[in-house]
């Protein structure tokens, strides 16, 4: 019976049992994890340190500043981790929102520089309201007359914002049915009410039409946010009412601090007014208020710090990374060089990135997951489809400029290295990665919805449109924006489309020629003078990064908040 | 003090539960027609509603299997019909079968008649979309939506554009759901904090929202604990006076509680018997019904 049993007692030091493997097996894994971790960690000091030069500056900068800001920061985060959870999170909400909100600001800042006039914008916010307001109307008025329906839908947007297409849009429509040998001209002349709006004699000031336009509709939505929120009409309208207050508070403080009525405006709205919004919940929610000390430190300290800087007369680093690199231009000394140009190119690569892939890749994902059939012919079809898009995710970013070059160069003939080609070029690259992580947001709505919906019945339209979309969107806008930061970095397609190596001037439309920032760092990377490939090249990485590290922060956080509601 | 307390709060549900369940008939509703029925006495063995939803020789296959087979069953009007048996009898089925909610299942096939209202469910002229909107479902586990018990109970309302005096048709349907005295100070609240019979009872607030002429169940009670189950049990002897009541039940016990008539499915896909419940319960004609109804087989 029990004579094979081994003899001796169950514990002590005959009895152990061999965990060697396993122990092994778990060191390799950690040491492996931890060399790729350490290295990458590695070159980004060392990256930072070219950029930053922090030797260059006097010990006394380095202990000033120490004293003064990373001392009392790190008494603070010592202090959340250890005895106040829920201020560390507000700690880190309310440092990081005016950094994406001032970053936001500036990208309105350069839109309004480079891309279009406050007037333009005017004109385009006005028609597309009075667009949506004909066919809301036209659904109210008449809800049953179908094919009138369609031509106000479709008509609208043309009276009021179209009109005549932009030349661009004319050549673009021309050129693909030249290149197919339709033979379609597309020359009608309509002037939409845009357009009569920006050739208005008299137009309201700048300051008037951001007003209008940018700071009371943003600050009617987060109105209508906050009142929702605290039930509370009277608190929605007040957040509106303040946000409008200190926003024409700005004729007087713009000008005073320097940026500029329009900047007071855009800063209120984009920084201000988000910021405020989540002190004053936090306040009123009590949780995690002591968060709010840290970012109040973080710029007392550095003020003090340089207060003390100054009157010593400590010199601080000689940075490569520096508010003129932000501002200027490549140039052919080191020290003028600059990555702003670039900025806006990659800035206007992803505008064209995204109008041209979120559509098109949350399109196929709802089709390939909620439409299409799952046997039979037509299944099996479908199933290759998407092994096929597996596939494409995993094709060289070089093949993609290739496909660019070709479709949109050589047969399209767009010019050479223009923004619409770079951003369609490395939309298509980074489709099958939002379809993928599409696909995933929407399987992982739960099927009883779906069910609930139909039993209801819905249609298959309705159930997508009201039940499953709005559930997969926080999921869908994770998976794209970190899509969007792998786009952002892209540079091999950049070399196959032509993209300039630097440009002096930003490119003022989607068909002028740019370069973006991958593409820049690339080129002084191969200058001779060391100064580019040391000093200006690290400062260019260290911005991507930062854009790239603002990026995946802003994923987390919808992420986060959505598993909370979850 | 603190015991007053305790023994304020341990005897209070008792009461609360009482007069939320047996609360009198809330809708008001001047939905006239035969108003006259089930309601309290339980035996209503006279009385023969006319037939809403009949089956004639129904299979249904799961590709390869059958899952019913010949299926032949007239379910009254504004009665409570309770379909009970084994598990994978097929009593699921063929409820899915009245509202063509299998129709999203691609590998399932229907053979036979299915006559709604005298006609054929399965005709090629039926949108089931348009069927759905005349048969309400409400299923084993809570699904409500992730929004606003407002929006839940308003969601078949949109969907079919009766969005016309809103606000009146939800409280209505909170109402009759007897959901409402729970909820109305939080309509904006989300639907998924409430609890597992707080959000069974929205779901069937919202199947009946948009007034459908029948209401099909499947199990709608296996998740919830005892009290919420009672709570259901009433509400459904109530929904009888206005809407067909179709609902599948593993609780024999319920289906003798709440049901007028009873089909007893057994394994294979058969309708076995299908009677006047008192009759099933009480004198079945099917020896396998009597085993299974006394526990000998199931």
């Amino acid at each position: 019976m029990a004579t094979s049993k081994p003899q001796g007692q169950w514990h002590g030091e005959d009895s152990e049992v061999n965990h060697l493997r396993g122990r092994a097996f778990e060191a390799t894994c950690l040491a492996a994890t931890a060399f790729g971790l350490v290295s990458v960690l590695i070159l980004l000091l060392y990256v930072a340190k070219d950029a930053f030069r922090p030797f260059t500056a006097d010990a006394g900068w380095h202990v000033t500043y120490l004293v003064t800001v990373l001392v009392p920061l790190a008494a603070l985060a010592v202090y959340y981790y250890r005895l106040d959870d829920p201020a560390g999170e507000v700690a880190y909400v309310t440092s990081g929102l005016p950094i994406v909100g001032l970053l936001v600001t500036g990208g309105f800042v350069v839109v309004f520089s480079e891309l279009l006039t406050v007037l333009e914008w005017f004109a385009l916010v006005i028609s597309i309201a009075v667009a949506v307001g004909v066919i809301v109307a036209h659904g109210r008025l008449r809800p049953n007359a179908a094919l009138e329906r369609l031509l106000v839908v479709l008509g609208a947007p043309v009276v009021t914002i179209l009109g005549t297409p932009p030349a661009a849009f004319n050549r673009l429509f021309n050129d693909i049915t030249g290149a197919l040998g339709l033979g379609i001209e597309l020359n009608y002349q309509v002037i939409s009410l845009r357009q009569a709006i920006t050739m208005l004699p008299f137009a309201p000031t700048d300051w008037v039409m951001l007003l209008l336009t940018l700071v009371v509709p943003v600050a009617t939505g987060a109105g209508w946010f906050v009142g929702r929120r605290r039930e509370s009409r009277r608190d929605g309208v007040a957040v509106v009412g303040l946000t409008t207050v200190a926003a024409v508070l700005g004729l007087v403080a713009g000008p005073a601090i320097g940026v500029g009525v329009e900047g007071w405006l855009l800063l209120v709205t984009f920084t201000a007014l988000p910021v405020g919004v989540y002190v004053e919940g936090v306040v009123r929610r009590d949780e995690g208020t002591a968060g709010l000390a840290f970012p109040v430190v973080a710029v007392l300290g550095a003020l003090v710090g340089s207060v003390i800087v100054g009157a010593l007369g400590f010199a601080g680093p000689e940075t490569w990374l520096d508010w003129g690199f932000l501002t200027s231009a490549h140039s052919r000394t080191a020290t003028d060089a600059g990555i702003y140009p670039a900025m806006v190119g990659s800035v206007m690569m992803i505008i064209v990135i995204v109008l041209s892939t979120f559509p098109v890749g949350v399109g196929a994902a709802v089709y390939l997951e909620e439409y299409a059939p799952s046997s039979g012919w037509l299944g099996k079809f479908v199933t290759l489809i998407e092994i096929n898009i597996g596939n494409l995710a995993g094709v060289p970013s070089v093949v993609y400029g290739l496909l660019a070059l070709a479709l949109f160069i050589r047969i399209i003939e767009w010019p050479q290295g223009s923004v619409i080609v770079g951003g369609l070029a490395v939309g298509l690259l980074i489709l099958p990665i939002v379809i993928i992580s599409s696909q995933e947001a929407i399987r992982s709505v739960p099927d009883s919805f779906r069910q609930a919906s139909y039993g209801m019945g819905a249609t298959r339209w309705q159930t997508i449109r009201q039940v499953v979309l709005p559930e997969a969107l926080p999921g869908i806008l994770t998976g794209t924006i970190l899509a969007l930061g792998r786009a952002i970095g892209e540079t091999a397609p950049l070399l196959l489309i032509g993209a300039a190596a630097s440009v002096r001037l930003a490119p003022n439309s989607f068909f002028d020629s740019f370069s973006a920032m991958p593409r820049q760092i690339f080129s002084w990377s191969s200058e001779l003078e060391p100064a580019f490939r040391h000093g200006v090249l690290a400062a260019g990485v260290i911005t991507l990064l930062a854009v790239l590290l603002v990026m995946n922060a802003t994923a987390i956080v919808i992420r986060n908040r959505y598993q909370r509601q979850g | 003090m603190t015991q007053n307390e305790m023994s304020n709060e341990s005897t209070d549900p008792t009461p609360t539960a009482d007069t939320a369940t047996s609360s009198p008939d809330p809708s008001g509703e001047p939905l006239v027609e035969q108003s006259i029925d089930v309601e309290g006495t339980g035996e209503p063995t006279g009385s023969t509603g006319k037939p809403v939803i009949e089956a004639r020789d129904l299979d249904v296959f799961y590709g390869d299997v059958q899952a019913l087979q010949g299926i032949e069953m007239e379910i009254p009007e504004k009665q409570v019909t309770a379909m009970i048996g084994p598990s994978g009898c097929g009593k699921s089925t063929f409820l899915r079968c009245i509202n063509r909610m299998n129709d999203l299942i691609d590998a399932a096939s229907v053979d036979g008649d299915l006559h709604f209202e005298g006609k054929n469910v399965y005709d090629d002229d039926v949108d089931p979309v348009a069927l759905r909107r005349r048969i309400g479902m409400v299923f084993q586990h809570p699904n409500p939506f992730p929004k606003s018990i407002y929006d839940n109970v308003a969601y078949g309302l949109r969907i079919q554009d009766q969005t016309d005096n809103m606000d009146q048709k939800v409280e209505t349907a909170l109402k009759r759901a007897a959901l409402w005295d729970e909820v109305k100070d939080q309509l904006d609240k989300s639907a998924l904090d409430l609890s597992g019979g707080q959000q069974q009872r929205l779901c069937i607030a919202r199947a009946i929202a948009v007034d459908p002429d029948v209401i099909l169940m499947d199990e709608p009670a296996s998740a919830l604990d005892p009290i919420a189950t009672s709570k259901i049990e009433d509400l459904i002897e109530e929904l009888a006076e206005e809407f067909t009541v179709v609902i599948v039940t593993h609780n024999m016990q319920q289906a003798a509680r709440i049901s007028d008539k009873t089909a007893v499915f057994l394994t294979g896909g058969e309708l076995v018997e299908f009677d006047d419940t008192n009759k099933i319960f009480e004198n079945p004609e099917n020896q396998r019904v009597e085993d299974y109804i006394t526990g000998k087989f199931g």
